[in-house]
């Protein structure tokens, strides 16, 4: 046993290296947003290979949120992620309850025919998408940057299966009690099914706030930029260099809903990652 | 008492009628040049690309002229593909900047409106402008865009590197090679003396290694291609490789810098001899004078003549309307109006190193004082745009790449040339 | 309670079965009304682009001039795929790519050999073998004779930097995730925190990601160089060598996606009794022997479920590509999703574009049969 004691903290002593290591790329952006540009443009080892930032300053951080278009960028990626997060949601667990526990016919034909889609990705339907927008005069509008997203399936298989998981007998009491279907749906089924919503809630937001490529093509307008694909404009124009601290200021703060989100909501995130894949 | 209320009644309908006044228009515009970190600055203290055309496009953004401008900055990286993108989904920007070499392809398509007819109207006066630049913006004889610079290639230079090699003559001038023979021999006497790398440029990445042999092709007299003939896999072509990859293979430069570590490495000293374009020369000037930077003295060259005719690449910024645009008439003349200020500030924005295309501009005394422009006077003449190709963006990525495989993978030139050849030839077809 | 509650479902069954056969019209509507929202969505941004996909994929098609003449596409078959797969002069040989086909032949005789041994059945030898033969056999044996190219020269080199970066990225995801996930499943706090930390990076977005890493990777101002210069090393450019630049690419992927298979593979762990490892303890065998033993043939479904969900991910790689190396230096980083978005958006080949967008969602359709049965084989 002592060995083995000893064996688990080399152990532990090796993955908090590992971790360490793994954290400082984050640590080395996070000092950057808070040295001054006029340093960074000369150097970014000032101290400790620049992973201390000295000297201090917050003036990057003020300059991004106070001017640009960052906050706009910000905005337009909360709406979007929030948009597209609710909208999924009705979608999903309306489709799904039905898919689970209405006996409509055609079901077993429809069912099958919709998780097919799931082998379609995103990559291989941006460009036709991209024109039907175009001719409907969609693109620079939200709801291009939300819709693509609502035609996914995986919301509406998660749902079915969780829905399917309720006893048959919970339901059927509140039928007999003349409860309508609607009602059933909207205060005993959603009700029950918190878990799996805010699962899928979490993805969704944070497929949401990720997204690139969509945005990059649908979006052409920078007052219509998500946050996302502002940082990516920012970082082309590298050769122009217009400020490390500036740019690495509007990473962190692109980051931080994120981080926080999963650093509050750390259970359903990981939970949501093994559902999501089937487990 | 009685005036000054009359004065407040009066001064009330004033403020009554002004939004009949007011009645503006919006224009948007689309560029690239990158956001500029001090915004508000005026046109005389704007420095760098950013902040001029920032500068420039705010002072008539400000103007009581009924026109307000609302700029869309878009990145370097992804310019024209959100540009087609913006053309595609029917948003293209009221205006927008392009490159000379984009024209055909635009052009061709009737994506853009042509100015012909309405630029004398608006006040800009074509007969000003430059041959070259005159021709940048026409295509099948008519005039698509209002140029506002040539940049080209130049060498910019370390004078204090130059100098402990000797390579610097009584007037203070660089000596620069007249041959490949006499570079390779300038590279060494560089090494010998500082142990500096000669000569430093975005090899791996942005295509200025692509201009850089086109450059020296054109100074033996060959086109790399032209009039739907791909001819990248010539004599000459073969020679203008073997020149650049000399230096690679002596030690004096190194085929994997980037663009900004090209740059850094001649900022920071380490390099005698960077090639870059026009457009860095103020920010370079203003880098020497900081005393935190290794650069101290700079000097901006023409580019040296290796062969036989002097040539250097270089190409247009131009504004240009889309067609779309047209369809407003209201648009189309604020975007006009706009065109002829721009066309109007070219000296303000030769300041950051470009060529004027005005020739009022360019016989003005207020142009040849600009710092360093007399040490570049030369390029002017011997600057070159690549020949009108539908298709340039694609080819110009095809030379890029099979250039990149012989410095950078060892490929053999003769087969990467071939290679680039058929595929220069398919896109020319 | 138990009872009750049976009964309480039997009769409501009954009843409702009852309902259900005297108005199946009801269960019809309300069905539809619930499916209708999502079925509206899918029907016209999923299966719609789709079959509007493959349609463009027909025809040459300029992003530009059909944007300001509709009638200016044209429609030309198969023409895209044939220039795609295909080239002018294209012979087959025998001893073309002699060496990597002879490990065609390798390949057969192991499926051969463990089919005989039982390790894997019938219908996945013949499968296994059929593919190894028309791969190796039939497809590698072509290339351009003397005179003759293919149609577009970079497709298959950009096939095959797609497979060399999943090749590279999933099997370090795989290993190191799993290797991280035995060491943290514990329910002590350090461990909580650990996790945390390796799971952080897998919130960032990728243009984040990018941006850390592109400047992480500079030679000048990155803080690889800065270490190698501490170490009195000269740095590397990483992202302009043809050698580093995939390599470059692909650890900030394994760097960005860890986290990911670590919670998959920890999940797993969790479900393994605590029985097996009671059993293993009281036996005598030690850390290694229990890890052999119990849990890796325990995981062995997370673990084929890991690896087809990194190769359905890793497989579109675009942004790590399009914002770090750009896909170069010489095309050693271009992707094949980064390849659509250009030939579509920056050369305006729409009709291209669309035609290899198709050719991915084939491959991707491959992998999900992988999915399927890996998931149905073992679960």
């Amino acid at each position: 046993m002592v060995g083995n004691r000893a064996a688990r903290r080399i152990v532990v002593i090796v993955l908090m290296l590992a971790a360490a290591l793994w954290v400082v790329p984050i640590v080395w952006m996070v000092s950057m947003a808070l040295q001054p540009n006029d340093l960074l443009a000369r150097t970014t080892s000032n101290v400790a290979w620049g992973l201390i930032p000295w000297p201090f300053t917050l003036d990057n951080l003020g300059f991004v949120l106070s001017s640009g278009l960052t906050p706009r960028w910000f905005l337009n990626s909360a709406i979007v992620a929030l948009g597209m997060t609710s909208l999924v949601l009705v979608l999903s667990s309306m489709a799904g309850y039905a898919f689970a526990r209405i006996p409509f016919p055609g079901r077993r034909l429809l069912y099958p025919l919709v998780l097919a889609g799931l082998v379609i990705p995103e990559q291989a339907i941006f460009i036709p998408l991209y024109t039907m927008f175009a001719e409907w005069g969609w693109h620079n509008g939200y709801f291009a940057l939300i819709a693509p997203r609502l035609a996914v399936p995986i919301g509406v298989f998660l749902m079915t299966q969780f829905f399917r998981g309720i006893p048959d007998y919970i339901e059927e009491a509140a039928t007999l009690d003349g409860a309508g279907r609607w009602t059933v749906f909207t205060r005993i089924m959603l009700p029950l099914s918190i878990p799996a919503l805010s699962t899928l809630a979490i993805l969704t937001f944070l497929y949401a706030w990720n997204d690139y490529l969509w945005p990059l093509v649908s979006a052409s307008r920078p007052e219509m930029f998500t946050i996302t694909l502002g940082l990516a404009s920012l970082q082309t124009n590298f050769a122009q260099s217009e400020g490390l601290g500036r740019v690495m200021a509007s990473g962190v703060l692109a980051s931080l809903p994120v981080v926080l989100l999963f650093l509050l909501f750390q259970r359903q995130v990981v939970r949501g990652i093994a559902m999501g894949s089937g487990k | 008492m009685r005036r000054p209320h009359v004065l407040s009644i009066l001064l009330a309908l004033l403020l009554a009628a002004a939004p009949a006044f007011a009645q503006e228009t919006t224009i948007t515009l689309g560029r690239f040049f990158g956001a500029c970190d001090t915004p508000g600055v005026s046109i005389a203290d704007a420095v760098g690309e950013p902040c001029i055309i920032q500068a420039i496009v705010d002072a008539f953004d400000a103007a009581d002229n009924g026109v307000r401008v609302e700029t869309l900055p878009t990145d370097w990286g992804n310019y024209y593909d959100q540009i087609k993108a913006s053309y595609a989904a029917g948003n293209a920007p009221s205006v927008h900047v392009m490159h000379s070499s984009a024209i055909p392809e635009f052009a061709s398509l009737g994506a853009l409106a042509d100015l012909s007819e309405h630029l004398a109207a608006a006040g800009i006066d074509t007969s000003d402008w430059e041959a070259t630049a005159r021709d940048a913006v026409t295509y099948d004889g008519r005039v698509y865009g209002v140029p506002m610079d040539a940049h080209a290639n130049l060498w910019h230079v370390n004078l204090e590197l130059m100098a402990a090699a000797g390579l610097v003559d009584d007037d203070g001038a660089p000596i620069l090679p007249s041959s490949p023979e006499e570079m390779l021999e300038h590279a060494a006497m560089v090494r010998d003396a500082t142990g500096a790398s000669y000569l430093a440029a975005d090899f791996a990445e942005f295509p200025i290694g692509v201009r850089l042999v086109m450059a020296l092709a054109w100074q033996q007299g060959a086109e790399l291609f032209g009039d739907g003939v791909s001819n990248v896999n010539s004599p000459e072509a073969v020679r203008a490789v073997e020149t650049i990859v000399a230096l690679f293979d002596g030690g004096f430069a190194d085929p994997r810098l980037n663009y900004a570590d090209s740059q850094q490495a001649f900022l920071d000293g380490e390099s005698a001899i960077l090639v870059n374009g026009t457009w860095v020369v103020d920010f370079y000037g203003a880098q020497a004078a900081n005393t935190n930077v290794a650069l101290t003295d700079y000097y901006a060259a023409d580019f040296p003549t290796l062969f036989d005719t002097p040539a250097t690449w270089a190409s247009n910024h131009l504004w240009a309307i889309p067609v779309t645009t047209q369809r407003d008439p209201e648009k189309f003349d604020a975007a006009l109006e706009l065109l002829a200020w721009i066309n109007d500030q070219n000296l303000a924005w030769s300041r950051t190193g470009h060529l004027s295309v005005r020739t009022s501009v360019l016989e003005s005394d207020a142009y040849a004082a600009l710092p360093h422009r007399d040490e570049y006077a030369g390029t002017i003449e011997i600057a070159r745009d690549v020949q009108p190709v539908v298709r340039y963006d694609a080819v110009q990525d095809v030379l890029n790449r099979e250039l990149q495989a012989i410095w950078l993978t060892g490929k053999p030139i003769a087969q990467a040339l071939a290679d680039a050849d058929a595929q220069v030839q398919d896109l020319l077809d | 309670m138990a009872t009750k509650g049976r009964v309480l479902t039997e009769t409501a069954a009954a009843t409702s079965r009852v309902a259900r056969r005297r108005f199946p019209w009801r269960d019809a509507a309300a069905g539809y009304l619930f499916v209708g929202p999502f079925l509206l969505a899918y029907v016209a941004f999923l299966v719609t682009p789709f079959v509007r996909g493959i349609w463009i994929s027909l025809h040459d098609w300029n992003l530009l001039a059909v944007s300001i003449n509709p009638d200016a596409k044209r429609f030309v078959g198969l023409d895209n795929y044939t220039r795609m797969l295909w080239g002018d002069g294209i012979v087959w040989s025998l001893d073309h790519q002699l060496v990597p086909r002879l490990a065609g032949v390798v390949i057969v005789a192991l499926l051969a050999w463990w089919w005989r041994s039982g390790a894997i059945n019938r219908s996945t030898a013949l499968a296994g073998i059929g593919a190894t033969l028309l791969l190796f056999g039939l497809l590698l044996g072509l290339h351009p004779g003397e005179e003759g190219r293919w149609g577009d020269r970079r497709f298959w080199p950009i096939v095959g930097n797609t497979l060399t970066f999943v090749a590279l990225t999933v099997p370090s995801v795989t290993l190191l995730g799993l290797a991280l996930a035995l060491g943290l499943n514990r329910d002590d706090r350090a461990s909580a925190a650990l996790r945390t930390a390796f799971f952080l990076s897998q919130v960032l977005s990728v243009t984040v990601v990018t941006l850390i890493w592109q400047l992480t990777f500079s030679p000048r101002q990155g803080l690889i160089g800065h270490a190698f210069r501490t170490l009195g090393l000269e740095p590397v450019s990483w992202v302009t060598s043809i050698d580093l630049a995939m390599p470059a690419i692909v650890i900030a992927t394994v760097w960005w996606s860890l986290g990911f298979a670590m919670i998959l593979f920890l999940a797993g762990l969790q479900e393994i009794p605590a029985e097996l490892y009671e059993a293993a303890r009281l036996d005598g065998a030690g850390a290694w022997a229990t890890i052999r033993s119990i849990t890796l043939p325990a995981l062995s479904r997370t673990m084929s479920l890991v690896i087809v969900l990194q190769l359905i991910l890793h497989f579109q790689v675009f942004g790590q590509s399009h914002l770090i190396t750009r896909g170069g230096p010489n095309d050693a980083t271009q992707v094949l999703v980064r390849y659509i978005y250009q030939t579509g958006f920056r050369n305006s080949e729409l009709g291209y574009a669309s035609a290899l967008a198709i050719v991915l969602f084939v491959f991707m359709l491959v992998f999900a049969m992988l999915q399927i049965r890996a998931s149905r084989e073992e679960g």
